[in-house]
């Protein structure tokens, strides 16, 4: 039989009806299914994938006990326990919970916090430990939940602080070596995109999940001694409550290679609680991040040069009458009475300023002309590189200031002036690493407090020193020793611990106030090298206060013998004469 | 003359290839309508639904455990950092400076060395 709509009919009518319908049905979908895929396809993307950071673990920071590592700076998970006060129930029991399991964690005022029943997030104790937050979760405190958070302890409490530096609250470094190696230390994060059930599990369906694991930061191994570091602390201490100074710091560096086995700054601050620090100048690292006038350490650059340009040998002599013009200027001497015909081992000894500028005028064959301030500058400036960044793996490292012989500030008296250290502004790290390559065969190794890194089997894989440039001759480097072993010797003979090769310089220099030198203060320095055969350490101290008038021969200079003596015990070094 | 319809044509090669085959052929007495064939094919889509569901849901479950297994070894970390930190904090110089046994220690008055 055959079916046939009658043209007319309602079943025919019906049939067009649901044809148009179904069409409508169609096209809609068409629209959302093919025209529209993307933009659908996103939305679910968006509801069902999730798209997880995978935090990288911040790098351990380790120093050293002798040859082991220890460490200096680890990570701690630690937890904020906080509470939603419209659903907490039983307030008086929180109270008592958390006050007797958080301790000193705990904020003081929680029954008060939780009666604000208008918040949803009241924070009860931050920092909470592991085992902490597991004795408050035993409790089945409803309303009360934990945030965990990643934090850096230091097991040294304050050692090194400024060379360790801290990480910020938004997970920076700053300062030291948290700064300087920042990007190493942080790693990269890795992701995590997947599809989650409703707890965020991460599920194995779909055909968009992404893994990214995450690269942890470097372990890094630092080149500081913290025995070294102890000492010197402790040294500058005792040496600030001896002289009065309100400032001090010292260096303590391997000539032999150019690493740093000790760097203090005092007063510090615990890196742990760098957020109750007020005055953030105990942040600096002084060593490094504040040029100073070094004043008569120089010399020891000085001689270096007329030495190694043949114009001085020690015993070669020159007319000392205390006093010596340079165009309108007069220099005197600090000490005076050294007078006649003296040498220029005598001119070190007595750390006398006539002596240098004689050197300076005999470069220039009689007058510091442009040829003397050229060799001056090429010196100090190219060879010792004392103005240089050095390039450590510290943050906050500040250039030191040379004129040139160029500009119209460099002229002869600016030059007479940075003979024996005024008119020239230098890091105690700059000097210190010019120094070692001074007394070590003239080799400037550039100086760094890294070690080398952690390998995954606990193995210190070491970094290699950096030879950067020979200074001066190797011959000229053991003249200059042997001037400032006996230059030492002067002074601090007794003191030294005897059979040991030491010597060193002192300096005192008058700071600028309102544009001309104060002679109500000053800063004193020393630096100096010891050792038996070879000189194993060089150590530089500094010691200054606000209107105090401090010496480098009286004050730093004690503070160097300190720690010389402790390092020739401590690096068991056997007398050899 | 009249001619006689001697029935179908069969060629001779298809004698020769029917040759020893079965000459009774058996067919099914059931018979299976539309509606029967449309129902075993949903039965067939929704078994093999199932199937590929059982091993999505297996697939998952596996993620569960490594998940549980994940937390273990977070937890097991979290653990080893704070015995390290323990650890540190127990051998730190000031620790041990204060230690009863560095108390009683002296300083040597002297040092004799022996020559190398």
């Amino acid at each position: 039989m055959k079916f046939e709509l009658q043209k007319g009919s309602r079943s025919r009518n019906l049939a067009f009806m649901v044809f148009a319908i179904m069409a409508v049905f169609i096209v809609r979908l068409f629209y959302l299914q093919i025209i529209q895929h993307d933009y659908y396809a996103s939305l679910a993307d968006n509801e069902q994938i999730t798209r997880l950071k995978l935090p990288a673990e911040r790098g351990v920071i380790y120093g050293l006990d002798g040859a082991n590592p220890v460490s200096l700076v680890i990570n701690q998970t630690v937890y904020t326990v906080f509470a939603d006060p419209q659903v907490t129930s039983d307030d008086d029991k929180i109270v008592e919970v958390i006050n007797r399991v958080a301790g000193g964690n705990a904020r003081k005022n929680i029954k008060e916090l939780l009666s604000n029943k208008q918040s949803r997030y009241q924070i009860l104790a931050t920092r909470v430990s592991r085992l902490q937050a597991e004795l408050i979760k035993k409790e089945g405190l409803s309303g009360v939940s934990f945030q965990e958070q990643v934090q850096r302890v230091y097991p040294e409490g304050s050692l090194a602080a400024q060379v360790l530096g801290f990480v910020d609250y938004d997970g920076q470094g700053r300062y030291g070596v948290e700064g300087g190696l920042n990007e190493r230390l942080s790693g990269e994060d890795g992701i995590l995109q997947s599809v989650t059930d409703v707890s965020s599990v991460p599920l194995s369906i779909g055909d968009k999940n992404i893994k990214v694991p995450a690269k942890d930061g470097d372990d890094i191994v630092l080149s500081i001694d913290r025995n070294v570091q102890s000492h010197v602390e402790q040294a500058l201490k005792d040496g600030m409550d001896r002289t009065g100074a309100k400032k001090a710091s010292a260096i303590v560096m391997d000539p032999r290679n150019g690493k740093i086995m000790a760097m203090a700054n005092l007063p510090s601050y615990s890196p742990q609680e760098f957020n109750k620090v007020t005055d953030v100048a105990l942040f600096n690292n002084n060593t490094i991040s504040a040029p100073y006038e070094p004043g008569s350490v120089i010399k020891t650059f000085m001689i270096s040069t007329g030495l190694d340009k043949g114009v001085i040998t020690p015993q070669s002599t020159f007319v000392n009458t205390d006093y010596i013009q340079i165009e309108d200027r007069t220099i005197s001497n600090a000490t005076k009475g050294q007078t006649g015909t003296i040498t220029f081992q005598h001119a070190l000894n007595w750390s006398l300023n006539t002596g240098m500028v004689t050197i300076a005028q005999r470069l220039g064959d009689g007058t510091i002309n442009r040829n003397a301030r050229d060799i001056m500058y090429d010196y100090y400036h190219n060879r010792f590189g004392l103005d240089k960044i050095t390039g450590i793996e510290l943050a906050g490292e500040q250039p030191g200031l040379i004129i040139s012989p160029e500009m119209t500030e460099g002229n002869a008296v600016r030059y007479s002036n940075m003979s024996f250290g005024q008119g020239l502004d230098l890091t105690m790290l700059g000097v210190a690493s010019s120094f070692s390559s001074a007394i070590n065969g003239g080799k400037y190794y550039q100086p760094t407090v890294l070690e080398g890194v952690m390998g995954n089997n606990g193995v210190v894989i070491k970094n290699q020193p950096k030879l950067v440039r020979q200074t001066i001759s190797s011959e000229t480097s053991s003249t200059v020793k042997n001037m400032l072993q006996i230059a030492r010797s002067g002074t601090f003979l007794s003191a030294d611990k005897s059979g040991y090769k030491i010597g060193g310089k002192t300096g005192t220099s008058q700071v600028i106030v309102n544009g001309e030198y104060s002679d109500s203060q000053t800063v004193a320095s020393y630096v100096g090298y010891g050792g038996a055969d070879e000189a194993r350490y060089v150590i530089m101290v500094q010691v200054s206060g606000k209107d105090e008038i401090l010496g480098g021969s009286a004050d730093a200079g004690p503070i160097f013998t300190d720690i010389s003596n402790w390092m020739l015990d401590y690096l068991r070094l056997q007398p050899k004469e | 003359m009249s001619y006689q319809n001697s029935g179908q044509f069969t060629s001779r090669r298809q004698q020769n290839w029917s040759r020893n085959q079965n000459t009774v052929a058996y067919v099914s007495s059931v018979k299976l309508g539309p509606v029967a064939h449309t129902v075993l094919i949903a039965l067939m889509i929704t078994v093999l639904g199932l199937i590929y569901l059982t091993q999505a849901t297996r697939a998952t479950s596996y993620d569960y455990q490594a998940q549980k297994i994940d937390s273990q070894i977070a937890e097991l970390n979290t653990q080893k950092s704070d015995l390290e930190i323990e650890s540190a904090r127990l051998t730190a110089l000031q620790t041990v400076k204060n230690s009863t046994v560095a108390r009683e220690m002296t300083t040597p008055n002297d040092a004799q060395f022996v020559s190398q």
